[in-house]
């Protein structure tokens, strides 16, 4: 069998949602030292791209997209230590500091946008919920994220995603991060008014939103 | 006059509540805190929205108990307050009730948590957290709204666990979401259909829609429900999508057009008519004038 059929089966493995094939095929990928950062790209993150598109198209729904999202990231988890010691990593699309912003605690749609980053090559940190704009700002900084994510469900809070753009005004970095928000009541509108650079209605668009950010 | 002879009775349209949770937040709720601790906290804020219903003609109001299951007060660090949130939440609710001719409806939310491969939720653990719910408030009311399930086996958990406490009706409400080509699912992918199936298997008296759709969608949604079934249908739209407005979030559809929708769907054969985000006591007005010229 050669490499572009190898991909395609693994690009398989992830769209029917099979981990034990995928678990397999990363290994035999190691075993055949194929070139592992062409085995992500070509191979389990075109699968995991399908999954988005059979998102968008209403085939998958929620437990699909976690499913094919978390065996995405085993099968990776399988190559990293190789690609670490080979020298080459996987190229990161970007790094990404997500958040539920202060007086929210709902976490499951933030969790999603994570875990579907992540599997398209996005190094994530998720502070959870509830969290300040101050130590979402200091955290960036720190961290030197790219991408700030804040996600609120509720109209009330919302108020406190601009919080998150009024500091890193103040703090005249505004323009080191890109800002985009998430979440059920947020529209364009709203991120017109606070300035931020965008919005996702869904998992699947926060990965189109971030790369096309990068 | 009982829930069971307003459905018996073909003439009659049922008129229920609009909104809890966007009225709370008109009198600053404080974000974050939810609304049902207000049962406790501010009685008189959420005796006013419940009774601005029943005086705007609503039929059947709901308690305000939507996020008071274990599950979700556990989250929340509460769960010691079950018993005396959804107590007082009857007690707020039986004091302004008007004396005749008007019900109580005991108002089931969603847990927040969602089962495998998405949460960590068991089908155990959401059914005993919904049965101590409806344990408390069996005492009160007169019926059942079981709203907002995105997850047809979590709405299966809370019917089996009210059906352990009460013999009391049930409507049984999902929320959809439309898809680009294959109609009407929730986000835990079940269809309408696989919905309808499952809910006329555990014999729900009503079959119901609420939520993320807006009155315009929902006319579609209608039309497909109530040809798929022969029981009654009840539906609670948004009054459009929300937007913040100079810190207030804001409804961008009038009530004249929801109630205009409103009427499409009980030309179309709805029994059950009431609204969800966004709709208030004028949106109940409205609609107890139109079912009154009817």
């Amino acid at each position: 069998m050669d490499a572009e059929e190898i991909y395609k089966e693994m690009a398989d493995s992830i769209v029917n949602l099979d981990q034990e094939k995928a678990l397999k095929l990363a290994n035999q990928a190691l075993n055949e030292e194929m070139d592992l950062l062409k085995v992500i790209e070509k191979g389990f993150g075109e699968g995991i791209r399908k999954v988005g598109d059979l998102w968008d198209d209403g085939e998958f729904f929620l437990p699909e997209l976690m499913s094919g999202a978390q065996i995405m990231e085993k099968a990776v988890d399988v190559l990293t230590p190789k690609l670490q010691s080979s020298g080459s990593e996987r190229q990161s699309s970007g790094k990404v500091l997500l958040a539920t912003i202060e007086g929210d605690i709902h976490s499951i749609g933030k969790t999603i946008v994570a875990t579907m980053l992540r599997a398209n090559g996005f190094q994530v940190i998720d502070l959870g919920t509830d969290v300040k704009a101050e130590k979402i700002v200091n955290v960036a900084i720190n961290a030197n994220v790219d991408i700030i994510g804040v996600s609120t469900l509720l109209t009330t809070t919302m108020l406190n995603q601009k919080k998150v753009i009024e500091i890193l005004e103040q703090k005249n970095i505004r323009n080191n991060f890109k800002v985009i928000f998430g979440g059920a009541p947020v529209t364009q509108g709203w991120v017109d008014e606070c300035h931020a650079d965008g919005y996702a209605e869904n998992a699947v668009e926060s990965v189109k939103l971030a790369k096309s950010l990068m | 006059m009982s829930f069971t002879q307003w459905l018996g009775n073909e003439s009659k349209i049922i008129l229920f509540d609009g909104a809890m949770g966007t009225q709370l937040m008109q009198h600053n709720l404080d974000p974050g805190k939810i609304p049902d601790l207000l049962n406790i906290e501010n009685p008189e804020i959420v005796k006013n929205v419940l009774a601005s219903y029943y005086d705007s003609g609503a039929d059947m109001v709901q308690t305000c108990t939507f996020s008071s299951n274990l599950v979700n007060l556990e989250r929340q660090h509460l769960s010691n307050r079950l018993q005396k949130i959804n107590l007082e939440a009857l007690r707020n609710i039986k004091d302004i009730k008007p004396s005749s001719g008007k019900l109580i409806v005991g108002d089931i939310g969603p847990s927040g948590e969602f089962r495998p491969p998405v949460g960590e939720a068991s089908g155990d653990q959401w059914k005993n957290g919904f049965q101590q719910q409806a344990e408390v408030l069996e005492a009160g009311v007169d019926l059942w709204h079981i709203e907002t399930m995105s997850d047809l086996q979590e709405m299966s958990a809370a019917i089996h666990a009210i059906k352990e406490v009460s013999q009391k009706p049930i409507i049984a409400s999902m929320t959809y979401r439309k898809t680009k080509t294959r109609g009407f699912f929730t986000i835990m992918g079940d269809s309408l259909e696989t919905c309808v199936n499952t809910l006329e298997k555990e014999n729900v008296d009503v079959i119901g829609a609420n939520c993320t759709l807006g009155s315009d969608q929902m006319i579609e949604l209608a039309k497909e429900l109530v040809q798929m079934t022969d029981k009654p249908v009840s539906v609670k739209p948004n009054a459009g999508q929300p937007r913040l407005e100079g810190g207030n979030t804001v409804y961008n559809q009038s009530p004249d057009e929801f109630v205009n929708d409103i009427e499409q769907m009980i030309n179309l054969g709805v029994k059950i008519v009431g609204g969800c985000c966004g709709t208030t006591p004028i949106h109940i007005q409205k609609m107890r004038m139109l079912i009154d010229n009817r």
